[in-house]
């Protein structure tokens, strides 16, 4: 009776994705022999199969690796203890950007603030932290620079007639010269392609991506600090 | 000591990273349709990668331990952009390539066409398993979904295609190998 029940979907995708154990592959197998449309229908599967490897096959990524990717990855290492030790690089924005307190007590000639998101709470708190940071350097007679990085929809933060922040931007960088803003080539290339024009709010630089301006940075001994 | 081993171990690491740049962008392509954002998507799991290096355990996973990266990185673009995916069309690229006149290559376009037009989690367990090979189990880790989760979605992507694009298969079948 067995023989004559349906093999189920689930059962003939783990057939072809050898997803099954010893004893259901060979059940499966000694069934083929007398069930035509189950040999069918698992010679579709592998043709469906093929045809998702095949429609990839000549996907590859348009940018290669950085330029300065050595000496790069090795800073991105190196980047990692100072992520461990104060608990950034996390899902919650909230917790990454309380975190930024403690870069008080860190020395560092530079802070790259990375802003890959558009969402108010990111921006607002990343800004009113980078204000305090800036200011308690300053009453400190500390010299420091701070960059803030934008990327993916973050980049709307630096673009003229879209970004909410652009009075809260100028007068920042009125009050502080040391803080400057690059926006990510690759995010507006992407934009330009999906027929959106981008331009910038004045004194905001290009970077050919973010990457390329963060391991550029961490080279130069900078503090990366992900909003 | 300890500082010399940790910097040896994350030279390693890191190059071994770079070596999924690749089969990364695959998979991120394939789950958005946009080379920009892949490329992107991919940029943002190596950084991610490299600052948690120290929760790779066991190091024979790092494939699955990326990709894992990748789906969340992608989440958490989906999460900031708003709630719409990208358009689920094909790449223009692909379609302006000197090879687009080819039928393989209408063929792959079609494939990833339909592939596009597949809910995310479906587009993400199919290509997870056809594309790099995934088992089940590895694919429930990757999405954090449990493998009852991953089988159906898989029988719910194939059938899709299956519907579609089947009777293209027909005749076809040589040309799809060619191109593997």
């Amino acid at each position: 009776m067995s023989q004559q029940r349906e093999v189920s979907r689930e059962m003939q995708n783990a057939f072809v994705d050898g997803q099954l154990d010893a004893a259901d592959w060979t059940a499966l197998v000694e069934r083929m022999g007398s069930d035509e449309a189950l040999r069918r229908e698992l010679c579709e599967l592998r043709t469906l199969k093929d045809m998702v490897k095949g429609a990839y096959a000549d996907a590859r990524p348009r940018r290669a690796a950085p330029a300065a990717d050595r000496r790069g990855w090795a800073r991105v290492a190196g980047l990692a203890l100072v992520f461990a030790l104060a608990g950034w690089l996390t899902h919650d924005a909230t917790e990454r950007i309380g975190a930024a307190a403690a870069l008080h007590g860190v020395a560092a000639s530079g802070l790259v603030v990375h802003v890959a998101s558009s969402r108010g709470e990111v921006v607002d708190t990343a800004l009113q932290e980078v204000e305090d940071y800036l200011s308690d350097a300053r009453a400190a007679g500390r010299k420091v620079h701070v960059e803030i990085v934008a990327n993916q929809t973050g980049l709307d933060i630096l673009r003229a007639g879209k970004s909410a922040y652009a009075k809260q931007l100028e007068r920042l960088r009125a009050t502080y010269p040391n803080l400057t803003y690059v926006a990510c080539h690759q995010t507006a290339d992407r934009l330009s392609e999906q027929g959106v024009k981008v331009k910038l709010l004045p004194g905001v630089h290009f970077a050919p991506t973010a990457l390329d301006e963060i391991v550029k940075r961490m080279q130069q001994g900078w503090v990366y600090i992900r909003a | 000591m300890k500082m010399r081993g940790l910097f040896g171990v994350s030279a390693q690491l890191r190059a071994r990273v770079e070596a999924q740049r690749e089969p990364l962008f695959r998979l991120a392509y394939s789950w958005c349709h946009d080379a920009a954002l892949a490329d992107d998507i991919v940029q943002e799991t190596m950084l991610r990668a490299l600052g948690r290096a120290e929760q790779l355990r066991d190091q024979t996973r790092l494939k699955g331990w990326l990709c894992a990266i990748l789906a969340n990185c992608l989440k958490d673009h989906y999460r900031s952009a708003g709630p719409l995916e990208p358009l689920d069309e094909d790449m223009p690229s692909h379609a302006q390539s000197p090879e687009a006149a080819s039928a393989s290559s209408q063929l792959a376009a079609r494939v990833r066409a339909e592939i596009g037009r597949l809910p995310l989690g479906q587009r993400q367990v199919v290509t997870l398993v056809d594309l790099e090979g995934f088992s089940y189990a590895e694919v429930g880790e990757i999405l954090e979904v449990p493998v009852g989760t991953v089988m159906s979605r898989l029988c719910r992507a194939r059938e899709a295609l299956r519907a579609r694009l089947i009777d293209l298969a027909a005749g076809q079948e040589i040309k799809i190998r060619s191109i593997r």
